[in-house]
């Protein structure tokens, strides 16, 4: 079968993700870029700030590492949600959080079989809540890092 | 009414002012009267105001103004045109309207009382001065009627705006004048864009190539003209070197294509800052449709009036936000405003072009006992709304017929409407492909049934032809790009053009659609979060065709929206849109609202794709030279590669680049004109609460058109 042009970068993204195999375990790299949650003309300069979380996977560990800005009060509470792209579902994992309007977000999490599953379906979400955004204040899906070099 | 009303006050007034004497004189012989600070305060109409106005600056200021002015975000709420619209209504109605759909992005923390409160404000503001009493939910007085004279003379604008010829010329001191046939119009002249998307197929293409890919590095600003200020999203028309622009508040202007100078200028009004998106030519007249539903040509040499036809009746809510086409010697036109309950619905309708004579009427909601009347749940008639025509159709000169897109049901949520997710309401959210002899439905596809989400399916069908066979695709807010035969309707592919998850499928077969479980289920008060948001997928920008490489490249956006139902009576003179909703950026896009799509229309696979923070507003054309030029909110009017979606050439405008580039060629020399322009509802909502960091000068109104140097 001669491979589509599509399907030929494709297959070129995918060798460029495994190309950081270690000896013994896969890994690889995931995004989330943070953005405000959903807002209106009225909330618009009270959800605000934005952020980027780059995730390694490595066999079932999960690594979290990131950093946001810019918020409208200081975080409260960083989780890892589980819901497909634009549905909110409920938290899987907390995450540590800087006690800021800006600042680090991180963790090291073990993944079921299950979980590593969804996290290729992209079904997980980082949300991180502030003291004035108690249900959240910014949200980033979670896609392999080459999705947005496409 | 304003009389019973007034005596009913006044004898409250009474009766309470003898209370309180009574109460008085019992002071001085009995017990001690209570402690005055204990009295429930007497709630009036004034202080209702009062606390109204401290909920409208909380609620309603941030899109309205804090004077109820209006701002890009939402409309103003006083004065004359305000009064215009709401002034033979009752504040019963204001309030059904503003509680079942205000503010956009819910009402969790806004109570009965803070409703009417506002009301009352809003009355106040706009002159209300012979109401005592407290408004209360079924206050049915006549708004108007308690406006002094006094007032309403206040409220006119000053000066009054003139009417009819502002400036007096005629397009021959420029170039003889030959009349623009049908024959003309299904074959333009290559120097020519003599209609809205220049062809009857729809297809914004300019078969002009002296501006390609290895030269459009070089083009330079040749004229720019200053339009008039308010919502604008133009598509002017070029006809023999002369440009024919609708402004904002219903003014067209005649411009020498070659210089920019005014040939000729025609207030038709009303005089207000609404949007016309496009107007049409015949033979030697320009036809406009207006803001408040008529219909008015022009002599396109000098300007001065023909005819002019009522499409619909304006105080009803009815009005025109795009122009007509003129197709089998007939000017056809759409509808919009039809999402109140009141016996009359939305329809196409056709006049003819000599003398504005109505000829035909298709409605676009089945009622009781007529095809398709059964697919509305049993609703009264009188319930049955939506179904606007608000973005103009196209032609297909062999098949005379004509082929409109149609809005969604309203209100937007099925709970709303008193429906479910089965009562799909013909003909809405459908292609409609009408004859233009009789006016009568030869067939429909109904993309999107029971549409739950303010997505319709309204906008341009573009039509095809490969080999014998003959296609109409369209784009609806669902982003999903649909193929279908046109001579039956049949379905033939699609394909999705940005991510969607409000469908769980689509029928490869049938093109039947199927909604998320929840989506299908939602309540009232019940948050859904979907994509794309009501902005689209795609929007009002029409998307072109490029014949030589069978692409058609679209215009697309990317956001999502958490949509949540309101409450609506079933109450005549009622409805509306009923739903609280708030944005987000779209998963997966990387925050870049704006994409550029193109997609072979054989195999319905994306060729390429270039995407961008900023979102587009202008429509795509594409030319000749392989080039398709496509405007955005960051002020940036960008050429790019038609084979492979690169940026050629790009340049910045005064403010946001808003609605359908053209091309056209004087003597030989080919030009690109575009417009800047501001307003427009969800495509410049949605991307203000997003890519805030975007901003730019809230005037500008212009055109610009662009050559290569001599």
């Amino acid at each position: 079968m001669q491979l589509g042009r599509k399907s030929t970068l494709l297959f070129f993204i995918a060798s460029l993700s495994l190309f950081n195999v270690s000896a013994q375990t896969q890994t690889e790299t995931y995004r989330a870029r943070l953005s405000p949650m959903p807002t209106t003309p009225q909330t618009v300069t009270e959800i605000i700030g934005e952020g980027e979380v780059i995730l390694t996977l490595s066999g079932n560990t999960l690594t979290v590492d990131g950093n946001f800005t810019g918020m409208s009060s200081v975080a409260t509470m960083g989780h890892i949600h589980n819901g497909p792209p634009a549905q909110p579902g409920p938290v899987a994992f907390s995450l540590e959080v800087s006690s800021a309007t800006g600042g680090s977000i991180s963790g090291e999490l073990e993944l079921t079989d299950e979980q590593v599953t969804a996290l290729k379906n992209n079904e997980f979400y980082v949300q991180i809540h502030s003291q004035n955004n108690a249900p959240g204040e910014l949200r980033g899906w979670i896609f392999l890092r080459s999705h947005f070099q496409n | 009414m304003k009389f019973l009303f007034d005596v009913k006050t006044r004898t409250v007034s009474l009766g309470l002012i003898l209370s309180l004497t009574l109460v008085a004189c019992g002071s001085e012989t009995t017990e001690p009267a209570a402690p005055a600070a204990e009295a429930a305060p007497e709630i009036t109409f004034a202080s209702q105001a009062v606390l109204g106005a401290e909920a409208f600056a909380t609620n309603c200021a941030a899109c309205h103004g804090t004077s109820l002015e209006g701002t890009t975000l939402g409309p103003l709420l006083s004065g004359f045109s305000w009064v215009q619209r709401w002034g033979s209504q009752t504040p019963e109605l204001l309030l059904n309207n503003i509680q079942a759909n205000m503010p956009p992005g819910g009402n969790d923390n806004i109570t009965d009382e803070d409703y009417l409160n506002i009301v009352a404000h809003i009355l106040q503001v706009n002159g209300v001065d012979s109401v005592f009493n407290a408004l209360t939910a079924s206050s049915v007085f006549e708004i108007a009627a308690n406006i002094s004279q006094v007032v309403a003379q206040r409220q006119r604008p000053e000066p009054p705006a003139p009417v009819g010829l502002t400036v007096a010329g005629n397009t021959e001191d420029y170039v003889p004048f030959v009349p623009l046939t049908q024959a003309m119009l299904e074959d333009p002249d290559p120097a020519d864009w003599p209609m809205h998307r220049r062809n009857h197929y729809a297809h914004s293409y300019s078969p002009l190539d002296q501006i390609n890919t290895e030269n459009v590095g070089n083009l330079t600003l040749e004229w720019v003209w200053n339009m008039h200020e308010g919502d604008s999203e133009p598509a002017p028309l070029v006809y023999n070197g002369i440009v024919y622009m609708i402004n904002p508040g219903n003014v067209i202007q005649a411009l020498d294509g070659k210089t920019g100078e005014l040939i000729w200028e025609h207030w038709t009004g009303p005089a207000n800052r609404q949007d016309m998106r496009n107007i049409a030519m015949y033979e030697d007249k320009i036809i406009q449709a207006t803001t408040d539903a008529r219909l008015v040509a022009l002599d396109a040499r000098t300007g001065e009036q023909v005819w002019e036809s009522i499409v619909a009746d304006s105080s009803k809510g009815f009005s025109n936000s795009s122009g007509p086409i003129v197709a089998d010697d007939k000017v056809i036109v759409g509808l919009a405003g039809c999402a109140r309950y009141i016996p009359e619905d939305c329809y196409i309708s056709a006049y003819n072009a000599d003398d504005g004579a109505l000829l035909w009427q298709f409605e676009t909601i089945a009622e009781m006992g007529q095809p398709g009347g059964d697919t509305w749940g049993g609703l009264d008639d009188v319930f049955r709304a939506g179904g606007e025509t608000w973005i103009t159709g196209s032609y297909d000169p062999d098949l005379k017929l004509t082929y409109w897109g149609t809005a969604q049901q309203k209100p937007w949520v099925p709970v709303s409407r008193h429906m479910t997710i089965y009562d799909v309401g013909l003909y809405t959210n459908s292609t409609v492909a009408v004859n233009t002899d009789s006016g009568e439905l030869d067939w429909y596809f109904q993309h999107v049934p029971a549409e739950a989400l303010d997505l319709d399916e309204v906008f341009e069908r573009v039509l095809v032809n490969r080999g014998d066979d003959k296609y109409v695709f369209s784009i609806g807010k669902y982003g999903i790009l649909w193929k279908n035969d046109r001579v039956t309707g049949k379905f033939e592919d699609y394909v999705e053009t940005v991510f969607q998850n409000a469908f769980t499928n689509i029928d490869s077969e049938t093109g039947e659609v199927t909604y998320r479980q929840d989506i299908q289920n939602a309540q009232l008060n019940e948050w859904t979060s979907a994509c794309p948001s009501s902005t689209g997928g795609k929007d009002w920008h029409s998307m072109t065709y490029h014949p030589p490489s069978g692409l058609i490249i679209a215009p697309l956006s990317q956001t999502c929206l958490e949509n949540a139902a309101r409450e609506v009576a079933l109450v005549q003179g009622g409805g509306g849109l009923a739903a609280s909703r708030k944005f987000f950026e779209m998963p997966g896009t990387d925050g870049n609202l704006g994409k550029v799509g193109a997609y072979n229309v054989d195999t319905m696979e994306e060729v390429w794709s270039y995407q961008q923070r900023a979102s587009l507003h202008t429509g795509t054309i594409s030319t000749a030279g392989d080039l398709v030029f496509v405007g955005d909110l960051d002020r940036r009017f960008k050429a790019l590669n038609i084979n492979n979606g690169e940026i050629l050439w790009e340049t910045r405008l005064g403010t946001s680049v808003q609605g359908h580039p053209v091309s056209f060629a004087i003597d030989g020399k080919q030009y690109i004109m575009v417009n800047s322009a501001l307003g427009g509802s969800s495509p410049r909502t949605v991307p203000g609460v997003i890519a805030t960091e975007i901003t730019y000068p809230r005037w500008g109104n212009a055109i610009y058109v662009f050559s290569l140097p001599d």
